[in-house]
């Protein structure tokens, strides 16, 4: 697979699972399942105060403060109203379905669900797409630190949105391999001219961060997206933001991909050296001769 | 560019063909003690001269020769980044399983990529022209390896590309 999935499939299945099981009128079972997600995401199914008929999801994002200050509670809200309850202890958003009184469209609503963490991320985005809807320019740049040393910064002018991600390339091949990458990714306008414009800065931040103190580092990569009216318009806004959220995974999984590919291809190619070398060893000669009386004795 | 490499490998191997004369000889310096010379390099009368075959700046074969051993190092053609990681990869995942390769040296010789030593034990016990041609093999090989691990990662970072844009 190319592209990652944006939902949770554990998710999804588990679910779906319990759904069905209700809908069948089976009796349900207990669930106390943690999944870990890219970015440190925590989700938690369970029963909450052990009553069966009722499945909780929860979610725990590290940086969901900085998501709320952009309005990632009003989304939550809009999306998944009638299903939110207050949050798990320890978890930032909670949302709970009553097996007894299954909602009539149920695969939609499951689809909804794994999409938890896409919509937690969404807020941000949909503000800043507004404000360049109605060409303004966003007073403030959204800095939302979705990882350890990475960060995510997003600004909205009167004709695009620019949002840069700040990347770490733990290993120096990977930042050889990073770069290639980015170099396709930089070029992929010259075949679909719909796609936005793609920048990558090595070690040093972008002109819009110049004055700002981002990160410096041999190891730190910047890649700036610029968004044109027709990616965040009304229409486009919900695939866009799909495709972004998850950009720096994206990059990461494949970088690690070539290297497995690579690694095997190594191995491949040793083994056949090995083998080639091993033609040089003689083989080993058994041979049964007999003497003029008829003693037989073996070579070796 | 290519016309240099046949004629390239051609004096290789026969300066390797030459080289390989190898006969057991035990140190005059340690009593008991066998050791290849080529590496200890403590007498003079023992050691040849060393010969240095270049198809251009970057790639060259250094074929160091003495009584009982033979040291053959290889520079490696890496023309930009990411040649250069592919190559140092390969070549220390090799080095790491120089056990198994019996003629590999676990590291190269400064300057070198990756360093080869064949010892009178080893003539001994293989055929010395198919010792030969393993290394000519390998030399032709590696090239082709490293082409094509550029080209796979080239055309992986160009179709993750065009997936990921394609959808905007």
């Amino acid at each position: 697979m190319i592209l990652l999935e944006i939902n949770n499939r554990i998710i999804e299945d588990s679910l779906t699972l319990k759904f069905n099981n209700a809908a069948a009128g089976n009796k349900p079972e207990a669930i106390d399942v943690t999944i870990a997600d890219f970015d440190g995401v925590l989700y938690h199914l369970s029963n909450p105060g052990g009553d069966k008929t009722k499945v909780q999801v929860s979610i725990s994002l590290k940086f969901y403060k900085d998501l709320q200050e952009h309005g990632a509670d009003q989304l939550i809200k809009r999306e998944y109203g009638s299903f939110l309850t207050t949050p798990e202890s320890g978890y930032n958003v909670s949302i709970v379905f009553d097996l007894d009184h299954l909602p009539a469209n149920r695969d939609e609503v499951i689809k909804k669900a794994g999409l938890l963490k896409r919509n937690c991320f969404a807020s941000v985005f949909e503000k800043y797409f507004e404000f360049q809807q109605r060409e303004e320019n966003s007073q403030k740049r959204a800095v939302i630190h979705y990882r350890e040393d990475e960060t995510m910064y997003v600004e909205a002018k009167k004709d695009r949105v620019t949002v840069i991600f700040s990347t770490v390339f733990k290993d120096d091949d990977d930042i050889v391999i990073g770069k290639v990458f980015m170099q396709e990714f930089k070029e992929g306008r010259r075949q679909f001219q719909q796609a936005p414009q793609v920048l990558f800065s090595h070690k040093e931040p972008p002109m819009e961060l110049q004055n700002t103190n981002a990160k410096v580092g041999d190891n730190i990569g910047y890649i700036t997206f610029v968004l044109f009216p027709r990616h965040t318009s009304p229409a486009a806004r919900d695939n866009t933001i799909n495709l972004i959220h998850t950009l720096r995974d994206y990059l990461h999984y494949h970088i690690k991909c070539s290297k497995a590919y690579i690694h095997s291809r190594m191995r491949a190619k040793t083994s056949d050296f090995l083998k080639v070398l091993n033609r040089a060893r003689p083989e080993p000669k058994n041979v049964e001769k007999k003497t003029f009386s008829g003693k037989t004795f073996k070579m070796n | 560019m290519s016309t240099t490499l046949q004629p390239y490998l051609k004096a290789v191997r026969q300066t390797l063909t030459a080289a390989i004369c190898l006969e057991n000889f035990s140190s005059q310096v340690v009593e008991r003690h066998n050791k290849p010379e080529v590496e200890v390099r403590t007498s003079k009368e023992l050691l040849l001269t060393p010969v240095t075959i270049s198809r251009n700046e970057k790639e060259k074969v250094l074929i160091e020769g003495s009584i009982n051993s033979l040291r053959i190092s290889i520079a490696i053609k890496q023309a930009d980044e990411i040649e250069k990681i592919l190559c140092h990869k390969f070549m220390r995942f090799m080095m790491m399983r120089a056990e198994n390769f019996i003629v590999l040296r676990r590291k190269p010789v400064e300057g070198y990529d990756i360093s080869f030593l064949i010892t009178n034990f080893h003539t001994e016990q293989m055929y010395k022209h198919k010792v030969v041609d393993f290394i000519i093999h390998f030399m032709e090989e590696i090239d082709k390896e490293m082409s094509e691990m550029k080209l796979a990662v080239n055309s992986r970072a160009r179709i993750s590309a065009e997936e990921f844009l394609k959808r905007f």
